[in-house]
C-alpha cells in the first residue's frame, strides 16, 4: 500500500500545483533573505551580502527544475504544452486545418456506418441461444404461398410436423410463416385500429430458438395443437413500448384482430426481433390461429399450402452434413406420403432430383441481406477508398508543415532542446489533429448510420433495424488515422532534427529538404488523383445504370396515379359478393370526385409481389400444356387508372359478371407466345388442370408491364376481373388530375363513407412506389456520386497544398525570372505544368485501375458495360477541369508575384 | 577556509538525522546545523536541501506545515515521519557498514 499513498501524494501535486509553486518559491525566498541578513550582520554590505547568499544558494531555477522533476509528471506537463501548441498550430490555419478535420470525419465516420449497417444486416449473430447451432432449410428468400410439388424452400404445417417427429439430428424443428402478416388490430380500450406486423410461428419456436419472454411466458407447443383453439399472443418489446406505454399490466390485455380476440400472454426480451434481419415482428401469434388473422389464411391441415420457413436447431454432436442426409432422406419420404400428393410421373421425377440445402442461420436470414450485401460490400470499398485519400492528405498537410517549420526546429535544436523531445512534440500535435477529427468521424458516424437506413428504408415499411456502432471498426479506422499522422506527422521531423544546423538556420527557404520532400508528396498526390478517378467512374456507371433503369418503359403511366392499401380483410368482410359490392362502390364514388379519371381496386399494382399459376390453353401447339403467368384481379376501371394502353379487343365492363363468362384481358408477351397464330381474342385457356382450358375467354390483349422490377424481362401475364374472382384486393388505383394531397383526402372521405371501419394505410403515388423498387441502385448511385466527388475534392485539396507549397519556395525563384523578363503566362505556365503532369500521371494509373475495378460491380448495372467509356471520359473530364482549377490558383498567385518584393523577401 | 562536498548519497542521511536530532526545522535552519555541527567542514549547496525534500515529501519520510518563525516570519517546517525514523535507521546501519569496510580497508597493514 506504500506506494498506494505515495501515487496519492504526487496525484495531489498534480491537482495543487500552484499552491506548491508558491509555496516552494516562498521558501527559497525566504531562505535566501535570512542569510542575506545574516550576512548584513556580520557586517557587508547588502549587495556583498546578496551575491553570497545566491552564490551559496546555488541556481534557484535549476533547483525549481529539479524540485519539480522529483514529483514526476514532467512528460505531462510537456504533453499538455504540446497539445495547447499543436491546437494553437491547427488554429493558425483554419481552411486547411478544417479540411483536414473534415476529411478524417467523413473518412472515419463513413467506414464506420456503412460497416455497422454491414454488421447489422449481413454477420452479427441471431440474440438467442447457441445461434451456432440454428439450421434453416432452404435459403429464406421465397416469400408467400406456393403449392409447388416438390418445394425445397417454402413448407407445409403438415410437412414441419412429420419432419419434427421423424427426424434424427434435431433437438428441435420450428415454423414460422415466410410472410409477416400486415394486419390491423386494436387494444383493449381503444377504438381506431392499427397496423401490426404479426408473425405466425409454430408453438416449438421460441423453445427452439431458446428465447424466454421478459415478462410472462413465450408461445409453447401447447398453443400450436386445435386450429383456432389458442388466442393467444406474445408481443415484442419495442411495440410494448411504442404502443402500450411499457405498461406493467401487459399481461392478459385484449388485442382484437378480425373478429378473434387474443390475450396478450407475454413479451419477449428487447434484444429479440424474430428470425428474418430486417423484418422486426411486433406480435407473434401460434399457427394455429392462421385463419383468424386476417386475411384468413387456411394453411393448417393443406398439406399443399406451402407457406412456413422451417428452421431447426442440431442435436449436440450432429453435423451439418449429417443433419442434411437426414433431412433430405425425409423430405423425400415425407412428400411421397402426403394424403393427395400431386405423384404424376413429371412430379416424381422432379421429386427425385429435388434437394433440401439446409443452411446456417446462426445470423439469421433475411432478404435484406440477399439484396443489400452486394451494395454494401461496394459502399465499404468506397469508403474505404476515400479514407485512404483523406490519409494522403492529411499525410501531404503533416509533411507541408512540418517542412516548413524546419528553420524553427534548427532553432530549438541549437538552443539545446533534445531531438527526442521535439520529435514527440510534432508526433503530439499530428496526434491532437488525428485525434479532433476521429472525435468528429464518431459523431458523424452514428448520425450516418440512421441516415443510411433510412435511405435503405427508402423501399418498404421502415427497417426494423437497430444499427449500434461497430467499436471494432471505429477502433480500427481511428488506428489507421492515427498510424497515418504518427508516420507523416514524424517523418519531417526525423528529417528536420537531423539537419545540418547552420544550413537551415541559414535561411529557412531554400533548403534541401525542400527536394527530399518533393517525391514522397508528389507520390501521394498521384496516387490521390488515381483513387479518385476510379471512384469517379464508378460513380458515373452507377448514375448512368439508374438512368437507364428510370428511363426504363413500365408499360403503365406511372405520374398521376395515387395507390393506396384498403384492409377488408381487417375490417371482418369475407372474400363474397359483399366484398366485390364494397369494393364496386368505392370504385364508383371514387371515380365521380371531381380529379379524379379512373379508379379501380387489384391485388398488385407493382413491386409488390405475384401471384403466379399454371394455365392451360386450348389448342396450344398439340394438345394442352401447363405454362405458368401471373395474374392479377383487377376492376373495370384498372387500365385507365394505370394508364396501360389497350392493343386489340375490349377491357372489363359491367357486362362481365359473377355469372357470365369468365373473361381475361392478357399482356402483349402471353399474347404472343401462347396464341401465336391468329388473333388471341375469342381464344380460351384455363387454370387449375387441362380439364379447365375451355374455361376462360381472352377478350382484350394490353401492353406488357413490369411486375418485380424494372430490370426484369417482358413477362407474360394475364388480368381477371374480380367480380369473377372474388379475393381480397388491398391496392386502390386513382388516377388523377390537380393537387394529390386534395384527391387524397376527397378518397379516403369517399372509402369511410363506404364504410367507415376499412383501414387505409400506405399512401403514396404509384411513382413513389416504382421509385422504391431501385432503393438499392439509388443508394448506390447517389453515396458513390457523394464519395467520388468527395474524393475529387480531397485530391485537389492535395494539389492545390501541394503546389502552393511548391510556389511559395520557389517565389525567390520566380522573382528573378521574372527580374530577367519572364512573362506572366510563362510563369503561370511554369506552375500549371507541374501540377497537370501530377494529375496527367494519376490518370494515367487510375484509367487502367478503373477498368479493372469496375468490371467487380458489373451485376450491379443496368443497359451498359462496366468499360461504359461515357462514364470513362466524364470521369477523366471532371477531374481534369477541377484538379486544373487547383493547380491553377497557386499558379495564378506565382505569376502575380512582383520581382522586387520577392528579390527583398530574402 | 575548506569545505569539503558531502559525499554523494549522504544528503538524506544529514536531513534525516538533523530533523531527528532536533525536531520541527524549515530549510534554513537545516542547511544551517548541517554546517555548524559539522564545525563548518560539510558545505551542502544551500539550495539542493529543496529538491530534496520534496523527494522526501513524495517518499512520506517527512511532512510539512506552515509555521511561524522566531523572527515572526512564514516558514515551511519538516518533520519527520515514523517511515522517516525507520528510513533514518537503514541509511544509518548501511553508512556505517560502509565507513566500517571502508576504515578497514584503509587501516589494514
Amino acid at each position: 500500500m506504500k506506494w498506494l499513498r505515495e501515487l496519492t501524494r504526487r496525484l495531489s501535486m498534480v491537482v495543487h500545483r500552484r499552491q506548491f509553486d508558491a509555496d516552494l518559491e516562498e521558501e527559497m525566498r525566504l531562505h535566501l533573505e535570512l542569510r542575506k541578513q545574516e550576512r548584513i550582520e556580520s557586517g557587508v554590505t547588502a549587495e556583498d551580502a546578496r551575491a553570497a547568499a545566491r552564490r551559496r544558494f546555488g541556481n534557484p531555477t535549476v533547483l525549481r527544475e529539479k524540485s519539480h522533476t522529483a514529483w514526476g509528471w514532467e512528460w505531462l506537463e510537456e504533453l499538455v504544452q504540446d497539445v495547447n501548441y499543436g491546437a494553437w498550430a491547427m488554429l493558425r490555419s483554419p481552411g486547411i486545418t478544417l479540411v483536414a478535420l473534415l476529411s478524417l470525419a467523413l473518412g472515419i465516420g463513413a467506414n464506420t456506418a456503412i460497416f455497422s449497417l454491414m454488421d447489422t444486416v449481413m454477420l452479427k449473430s441471431l440474440p438467442v441461444k447457441d445461434p451456432a447451432r440454428l439450421v434453416l432449410f432452404g435459403n429464406g428468400l421465397d416469400q408467400g404461398i406456393s403449392d409447388g410439388f416438390p418445394n425445397p424452400w417454402l413448407y407445409s404445417y403438415h410437412f414441419y410436423r412429420e419432419m419434427q417427429k421423424k427426424n434424427q439430428v434435431f433437438s428441435d424443428v420450428a415454423a414460422a410463416f415466410s410472410m409477416t402478416d400486415r394486419a390491423h388490430g386494436s387494444v383493449e380500450g381503444r377504438n381506431d385500429a392499427e397496423p401490426m406486423n404479426i408473425q405466425l410461428v409454430s408453438g416449438t419456436y421460441f423453445p427452439m430458438l431458446g428465447v424466454e419472454a421478459m415478462i410472462g411466458r413465450a408461445l409453447t407447443d401447447e398453443d400450436d395443437r386445435t386450429k383456432g383453439g389458442h388466442p393467444v399472443a406474445v408481443v415484442s418489446h419495442a411495440w410494448w413500448a411504442r404502443s402500450l406505454a411499457r405498461d406493467p399490466s401487459v399481461l392478459g390485455k385484449k388485442l382484437t384482430i378480425g373478429s378473434t380476440v387474443f390475450t396478450i400472454v407475454g413479451v419477449a426480451p428487447p434484444e429479440f426481433f424474430g428470425t428474418r434481419v430486417g423484418e422486426a415482428a411486433d406480435i407473434w401469434i401460434p399457427l394455429s390461429m392462421q385463419k383468424e388473422i386476417p386475411p384468413g389464411w387456411d394453411g393448417y391441415s393443406d398439406n399443399m399450402f406451402e407457406s412456413l420457413h422451417l428452421m431447426a436447431r442440431m442435436k449436440p454432436g450432429v453435423s451439418m452434413a449429417e443433419a442434411n442426409s437426414n433431412a433430405n432422406l425425409l423430405f423425400q419420404q415425407i412428400l411421397r406420403g402426403f394424403s393427395g400428393a400431386p405423384l404424376t410421373e413429371e412430379n416424381l421425377r422432379k421429386l427425385d432430383k429435388t434437394r433440401v440445402e439446409l443452411n446456417s442461420m446462426a445470423t439469421g436470414f433475411s432478404r435484406l441481406r440477399w439484396e443489400f450485401s452486394e451494395p454494401l460490400k461496394i459502399m465499404m470499398t468506397v469508403v474505404g477508398l476515400v479514407l485512404l485519400i483523406a490519409c494522403a492528405n492529411i499525410a501531404n498537410l503533416l509533411l507541408a508543415r512540418s517542412t516548413a517549420r524546419a528553420r524553427e526546429l534548427a532553432v530549438r535544436q541549437a538552443l539545446g532542446a533534445r531531438r527526442s523531445r521535439l520529435i514527440r512534440q510534432l508526433l503530439t500535435e499530428s496526434l491532437v489533429l488525428a485525434f479532433a477529427g476521429g472525435a468528429l468521424g464518431i459523431a458523424f458516424a452514428s448520425g450516418a448510420s440512421h441516415l443510411l437506413v433510412r435511405m435503405v428504408s427508402d423501399g418498404r415499411d421502415a427497417l426494423q433495424l437497430n444499427v449500434p456502432i461497430d467499436m471494432r471498426l471505429l477502433l480500427f479506422t481511428l488506428g489507421v488515422t492515427l498510424a497515418t499522422a504518427a508516420l507523416f506527422g514524424t517523418i519531417p521531423a526525423f528529417r528536420a532534427t537531423r539537419l545540418n544546423l547552420t544550413d537551415s538556420l541559414k535561411d529557412g527557404r531554400s533548403q534541401p529538404s525542400a527536394s527530399a520532400k518533393g517525391p514522397l508528396a508528389k507520390t501521394l498526390v498521384i496516387s490521390q488523383v488515381a483513387l479518385s478517378l476510379v471512384l469517379l467512374v464508378a460513380a458515373g456507371l452507377f448514375v448512368r445504370s439508374l438512368m437507364n433503369l428510370t428511363n426504363v418503359d413500365t408499360g403503365f403511366n406511372k405520374e398521376n396515379v395515387i395507390r393506396l392499401r384498403v384492409d377488408a380483410s381487417s375490417a371482418g368482410y369475407k372474400e363474397d359478393v359483399r366484398l366485390t359490392g364494397i369494393y364496386r362502390q368505392i370504385e364508383e364514388r371514387a371515380s365521380s370526385l371531381p380529379g379524379v379519371r379512373a379508379a379501380s381496386f387489384s391485388i398488385f399494382t407493382f413491386n409488390e409481389g405475384t401471384w403466379n399459376n399454371g394455365i392451360w390453353v386450348q389448342g396450344y401447339l398439340s394438345g394442352h400444356r401447363e405454362t405458368s403467368v401471373h395474374h392479377n384481379a383487377v376492376g373495370t376501371g384498372y387500365f385507365a387508372a394505370m394508364g396501360i394502353p389497350l392493343l386489340a379487343g375490349r377491357t372489363f365492363g359491367p357486362q362481365d359478371t359473377a355469372t357470365s363468362q369468365q373473361v381475361a384481358v392478357i399482356g402483349e408477351t402471353m399474347a404472343r407466345t401462347l396464341f401465336p397464330s391468329g388473333s388471341p381474342i375469342g381464344r380460351h385457356y384455363g387454370r387449375g388442370g387441362p380439364q379447365n382450358a375451355g374455361d376462360i375467354e381472352v377478350i382484350g390483349v394490353v401492353e406488357d408491364v413490369k411486375y418485380n422490377s424494372l430490370e426484369e424481362d417482358p413477362q407474360p401475364g394475364d388480368y381477371l376481373p374480380y367480380t369473377q374472382n372474388v379475393r381480397y384486393l388491398n391496392d386502390f388505383e386513382v388516377r388523377h388530375t390537380g393537387d394529390s394531397a386534395v384527391v387524397v383526402a376527397a378518397i379516403r372521405q369517399a372509402i369511410h363513407d363506404v364504410d367507415r371501419t376499412l383501414p387505409i394505410s400506405d399512401v403514396m403515388t404509384l411513382h413513389e412506389q416504382v421509385a422504391r423498387s431501385t432503393t438499392n441502385q439509388r443508394l448506390v448511385a447517389q453515396l458513390s456520386t457523394f464519395f467520388g466527388l468527395l474524393a475529387v475534392f480531397l485530391s485537389c485539396i492535395g494539389i492545390y497544398g501541394l503546389m502552393s507549397y511548391v510556389v511559395t519556395r520557389r517565389t525567390n525563384e520566380i522573382g528573378i525570372r521574372m527580374a530577367l523578363g519572364a512573362e506572366r503566362s510563362q510563369v503561370l505556365w511554369l506552375v500549371m505544368r507541374e501540377s497537370l503532369w501530377l494529375v496527367a500521371l494519376g490518370i494515367a494509373i487510375g484509367v487502367p485501375v478503373a477498368l479493372a475495378g469496375n468490371r467487380l460491380v458489373k451485376s450491379m448495372l443496368f443497359g451498359l458495360q462496366a468499360s461504359d467509356p461515357v462514364s470513362l471520359l466524364a470521369g477523366v473530364a471532371v477531374l481534369l477541369v477541377v484538379a486544373g482549377l487547383a493547380g491553377y490558383l497557386p499558379a495564378r498567385r506565382a505569376s502575380l508575384v512582383d520581382p522586387m518584393v520577392s528579390l527583398r523577401y530574402e | 577556509m575548506h569545505r569539503d562536498e558531502i559525499p554523494p548519497g549522504t544528503l538524506y542521511l544529514l536531513i534525516l538525522k538533523t530533523l531527528a536530532r532536533s525536531g520541527e526545522m524549515h530549510g534554513y535552519e537545516i542547511a544551517n546545523s548541517i554546517q555548524r555541527i559539522s564545525d563548518d567542514v560539510l558545505q551542502v549547496e544551500e539550495g539542493s536541501l529543496y529538491p530534496a525534500l520534496q523527494r522526501m515529501l513524495i517518499k512520506g519520510w517527512v511532512t510539512a506545515k506552515w509555521g511561524t518563525t522566531a523572527g515572526n516570519r512564514r516558514a515551511r517546517y519538516y518533520e519527520l515521519t515514523a517511515a522517516g525514523r525507520k528510513q533514518l535507521a537503514l541509511e544509518m546501519s548501511q553508512f556505517e557498514r560502509v565507513i566500517g569496510a571502508i576504515t578497514r580497508v584503509i587501516e589494514a597493514v
